[in-house]
């Protein structure tokens, strides 16, 4: 009995403890000039569903969680937005060049369709951010939709350039 | 008098255009963006040596064979080559490819500065004038 109170002390001291490593939140920023929802380039519930299953860590838009200014999660949340963030941020979609464009609403359907995003730590703490097979293959669709749509808009604009 | 010299001077103006055009005709000019849906020669040469050997229809390496297969890139739609080609682009910046694992088994599949030139141009999807 005795040892097993030390321990939980031991245990509540080593959590108060970690508190005090330094870590750094990603910046959140609401507005957005080159975000790709206000580009135009997605339907409305699709844009919802981006909004609710991948804008967390994929814009600079994120909504923390209580347990990401609590140490440990706090480490994990801040390293899985910065890298979201980094392999692909809606905020910054207007920044990107059509080939780049294309590449990633390539990977979002590929990754989308494989089920490997949204990330499965990510819907056990967002059960709303859970996707259904159908909003699944909407999202799949869009991008490639959307990136057939891209080369078009591109060709259109090139035949513009030549008169 | 002056005729004479005329003909030394005439030499000597020859001689700078060529200079002007054969310095011209070595350097590659940006033509256009547009898409060429065939892949070039010469990209070809060096994508069939360096890299077709792990990213085909039989290859063995299924993660390799995955994530790109020269077999199906032609016969897909523009969209889908577009992206493939962007994507070629950013793991060759970032110098992921050919793997560095594989490379310690096979230091001859590394990419030379030219080949690695050469790719990196035909997927920015930037054409560019032959060299002559």
């Amino acid at each position: 009995m005795k040892w097993g109170t030390y321990l939980l002390g031991l245990l509540a001291l080593l959590l108060l403890g970690i508190q005090l490593v330094p870590n750094e939140l990603p910046e959140v920023h609401i507005y957005n000039s080159g975000d790709l929802i206000q580009s135009g380039l997605v339907s409305e519930d699709v844009a919802a569903l981006l909004k609710t299953a991948c804008y967390d860590c994929h814009s600079n838009e994120t909504h923390f969680p209580w347990y990401a200014k609590v140490a440990p999660s706090s480490w994990l949340v801040a390293k899985d937005v910065k890298e979201g963030r980094e392999s692909l941020n809606f905020s910054h979609w207007e920044d990107l060049n059509l080939m780049q464009q294309l590449g990633k609403l390539d990977d979002i359907a590929i990754e989308v369709d494989e089920g490997r995003m949204p990330m499965d730590i990510y819907v056990k703490m967002h059960r709303e951010a859970k996707l259904t097979d159908a909003q699944r293959r909407l999202i799949v669709a869009w991008a490639e939709d959307t990136m057939d749509r891209l080369v078009e808009a591109s060709e259109a604009y090139e035949d513009e350039e030549e008169y | 008098m002056k005729k004479l010299l005329l003909i030394p001077a005439l030499a000597l103006t020859v001689f700078l255009f060529l200079q002007a055009t054969s310095k011209e005709a070595n350097e590659t000019t940006i033509v256009s963006v547009e898409f060429d849906n065939e892949i070039p020669a010469h990209v070809k040469a060096v994508i069939d040596q360096k890299c077709y050997g792990c990213h085909n229809a039989e290859s063995k390496n299924e993660k390799g064979k995955k994530k790109l297969d020269w077999d199906d890139f032609e016969s897909s739609r523009k969209a889908k080559q577009l992206a493939t080609m962007a994507k070629i682009n950013e793991t060759l910046v970032e110098g992921e490819m050919p793997p560095a694992k594989f490379l310690e088994s096979k230091p001859e599949g590394k990419l030379s500065p030219e080949e690695l030139q050469t790719l990196l141009d035909w997927s920015s999807g930037k054409k560019r004038a032959p060299k002559q």
